[in-house]
């Protein structure tokens, strides 16, 4: 497998409005590795009929795989390979459905260069809604 | 702003950050005093002032600082 090449945008060339975005969707197949890997079988996730019953379109996919692609913005792309989270909150508001196109955005809304932090407001969009919301501190190398 | 009204602030801010209701911020406070002050805690409790007070410190300003006090000069320097 070739790795992809990370980016590495350092403290100083960070700064607030910096954006990035990852395109992406889950498959069923992504779902199934998900479920096995984390040992949650919870049935709104697995079993379209149950989904279906509690007034969703089909499974729901997992809020942790939205996580997983807000990981790949933050270590790929902004910042980048020279970065480690130090923390992350994030409210979900809409469910994402399998092969369903997506998008995760970061934002820097602030560079610290006391501590070396940046702060990212996160968006996850699909469809014109916003599926989920939230902030992330990240530690940037200099 | 007056300087017991940022010790108001930090006392709040420190109470928060190192979870621990009981420390007693002064103007000798350094990190050896707290148990809990580490490299961590020391870009929480930085970034926690810098929002607390809307102000903005740079590296090389807060590795001078030996003590609280020393802080509390720099955010009354900086807010005037």
């Amino acid at each position: 497998m070739t790795m992809p090449e990370a980016k590495n945008i350092l403290l100083g060339a960070l700064a607030e409005g910096l954006q990035a975005t990852v395109d992406f969707s889950v498959t069923a197949q992504e779902m199934q590795k998900f479920a096995e890997l984390s040992g949650d079988f919870n049935p709104l996730h697995t079993d379209a009929t149950f989904a279906r019953n509690k007034g969703f379109k089909g499974v729901v996919v997992y809020g942790a795989l939205l996580v997983a692609k807000i990981s790949q913005l933050i270590g790929m792309q902004l910042p980048g390979r020279n970065s480690v989270w130090a923390s992350v909150s994030l409210d979900f508001r809409n469910p994402l459905y399998v092969d369903q196109p997506a998008q995760v955005e970061g934002v820097v809304t602030m560079v610290s260069d006391s501590t070396g932090m940046a702060e990212l407001m996160l968006t996850v969009r699909a469809a014109g809604k916003v599926l989920a919301k939230g902030t992330a501190g990240v530690i940037v190398g200099r | 702003m007056n300087t017991e009204t940022i010790f108001t602030k930090l006392t709040g801010i420190f109470h928060d950050v190192f979870d621990d209701e009981s420390i007693v911020v002064t103007a000798q406070l350094t990190a050896t005093d707290v148990d809990e002050w580490d490299s961590l805690s020391h870009i929480r409790l930085v970034l926690a002032i810098e929002k607390k007070f809307g102000l903005k410190f740079s590296a090389a300003e807060v590795g001078r600082l030996k003590n609280v006090g020393e802080f509390v000069s720099m955010i009354q320097a900086k807010a005037a």
